[in-house]
């Protein structure tokens, strides 16, 4: 079952839907790559709102996401995780290096708006 | 509230789709036992690493739910049982971890962190056997 | 205690698991007392006979317990009485009538609920228990007057019913105390760290006291769900008010930070004092992550640049009651 993929301007967004197996989130990371490839988009947006579990295999495939899309020159952010869900991946010890993470679809846009006009970091 | 023994549920472990099936069942009778809060997405999680630990390392396998009780408190009891190569240094696999972030690792020391109670028992040729418990608080 | 009587109300079922009475329990307190089918019948050959003497057996319990001043407090209504005495016949009856099934375990469960409710202390339950056999003793006693031995075992039999029935009461009423005493904890607890908003997507949380893994968690879940609620970008956490900040509860803190993080939101922790975060650093800890500021009001201010405040002191007000 294929992620929807949107493209706004520079950016693209993949909407989670519904659960999703392992086969498909390997293909969201190709799919992800080829089209930030393809558009050179410069921000890329997984909104994860509807999973109810990340699991290690889901970081990791979402840290592939940002990697490979990183040495195609985009940024990735990563939204939505719910409550119950970050908790759970604070206890296993999952951490998402190399992308960032937005509470929604609008922090998210924001965050990439202000990271790729090389505006203002946040403190850190 | 009948027997323990009818409380239980199968799920088969084939392929990936069923990792998501597993978590779903534990999840639901995790809630059911009386789980609140985020315990019911850790415990779904917990299932999730070790029902993959199956696919990736023994192809095929099945995990059992059943509902605990230690006197006045509920829990959950899971049993994730597979017929592979099964795991030579567990100690080993058990240490191997996500501290580092980076290694592949196994499933299990995660997996032991999300749960109150985990034993494994595995042996060369012949198959694991993962046993967790979680508490209701 | 006059505990909150909505928490108290659960459905005998409810209890029933609450209690973990299923029906290997059942079999195993049975067992436990030796009651067997052999009591069930020695019970069943009596039912007649108890249902002659219950006015007797009942009114006399009822004579004792008005003689008590504390007891006949619960009695003031005579109508509450009536229907009391007339729910106690009714039990005596039913002890005789056999089927000590799952469904006879609910109605002692809910007996017991109904008691735990009313606040009535366990001394006048038990009383009251020993009162009826007595009074059942010697009315079988009489009855069989030239077979003590059959009077003897029946009465033994009943006796075992009567203590499984106890067990089922008291355990019901203390599964009630339990509960009350868990919501209450879980209230204090969440009263304990409140998640303050004093600016658009500016949380504050003031922690008092020790932090131990459950409450740790709790305050994670809570800071969590409020970051979600209130779309808070950046959160202020003070822990001045936490006596003894050891390894263990600076790993709970950065947990709490590093899953705030995961919903896009920045923890600033305030009140961690030079001195004890060069002792957590010799343990081990990685304070890295962690963004810290001195006090409160530091932490405010650094949490409103980054949320783009600038606070600017007007003239100063008047005072808001000056007298008219």
């Amino acid at each position: 079952m294929a992620v929807p993929i949107l493209k706004q301007g520079d950016i693209l967004i993949a909407t989670i839907q519904a659960a999703l197996s392992d086969a498909d989130l390997l293909a969201l990371r190709d799919d992800l790559v080829n089209r930030v490839g393809r558009f050179r988009s410069r921000g890329v947006i997984v909104d994860v709102t509807v999973l109810d579990v990340m699991d290690s295999f889901a970081v990791r495939t979402l840290r592939g996401i940002a990697h490979m899309t990183k040495l195609r020159g985009a940024e990735t952010v990563v939204v939505g995780i719910q409550p119950d869900v970050a908790f759970a991946m604070v206890e296993l010890g999952l951490t998402l290096e190399g992308m960032e993470a937005a509470l929604d679809l609008e922090e998210g846009l924001l965050l990439l708006q202000r990271r790729m006009s090389g505006g203002s970091e946040r403190d850190r | 509230m009948t027997d323990e023994a009818a409380t239980s549920i199968r799920v088969s472990i084939r392929s990936d789709a069923d990792i998501v099936t597993a978590r779903q069942q534990g999840r639901a009778l995790a809630v059911q036992v009386g789980f609140t809060g985020s315990d019911p997405t850790v415990i779904a999680t917990a299932i999730s690493e070790v029902a993959r630990n199956i696919v990736v390392y023994a192809g095929s396998g099945e995990i059992f739910f059943y509902e605990a009780r230690q006197g006045s408190r509920g829990g959950i009891h899971i049993i994730a049982r597979d017929q592979g190569p099964g795991i030579p240094d567990v100690a080993l696999a058990m240490r191997d971890g996500y501290s580092t972030g980076k290694s592949l690792g196994l499933g299990l020391p995660g997996a032991k962190r999300l749960m109150d109670e985990f034993e494994i028992a595995s042996e060369v040729g012949k198959g694991t056997t993962v046993t967790m418990k979680k508490w209701v608080r | 205690m006059k505990a909150d009587r909505a928490n108290l109300v659960q459905s005998p079922d409810t209890l029933a698991q609450m209690m973990g009475i299923t029906d290997t329990e059942i079999a195993r307190r049975k067992e436990w007392l030796e009651f067997t089918e052999e009591d069930v019948q020695r019970i069943a050959s009596i039912s007649d006979f108890a249902r002659q003497i219950q006015d007797e057996v009942i009114d006399g319990l009822y004579t004792h317990f008005l003689a008590f001043d504390e007891v006949r407090a619960f009695f003031k209504d005579s109508q509450i009485l009536e229907r009391v005495k007339a729910l106690q016949k009714a039990y005596f009856i039913r002890l005789t009538q056999g089927s000590y099934d799952r469904a006879y375990v609910e109605e002692r469960i809910n007996i017991g609920s109904v008691h735990g409710r009313i606040g009535l202390d366990t001394k006048w339950y038990l009383g009251a228990y020993n009162f009826h056999m007595r009074a059942i003793a010697r009315r079988i006693f009489v009855e069989f007057a030239g077979e003590p031995e059959k009077a003897l075992e029946i009465f033994l039999s009943l006796v075992k019913l009567e203590f499984f029935d106890i067990g089922l009461a008291l355990d019901t009423i203390f599964a009630q105390r339990e509960h009350t005493i868990r919501q209450q904890q879980d209230a204090i607890r969440e009263l304990s760290t409140p998640v303050l908003q004093v600016r658009d997507r500016l949380l504050i949380l003031p922690i008092i006291g020790m932090i131990d893994t459950l409450r740790a968690r709790q305050l994670t879940e809570q800071l969590l769900r409020s970051i979600r609620d209130t779309r808070a970008r950046v959160v202020v956490m003070d822990i001045t008010g936490v006596p003894a900040v050891d390894s263990r509860v600076a790993n709970h803190l950065i947990q709490t930070v590093d899953a705030s993080r995961l919903m896009g939101a920045i923890v600033i922790v305030t009140g961690l004092s030079a001195e004890v975060a060069q002792t957590l650093v010799t343990l081990g800890v990685d304070l890295s992550k962690l963004n810290t500021v001195g006090d409160l009001q530091g932490g405010i201010e650094q949490a409103e640049r980054i949320l783009g405040y600038r606070v600017i002191q007007t003239e100063v007000a008047a005072a808001p009651f000056a007298g008219a």
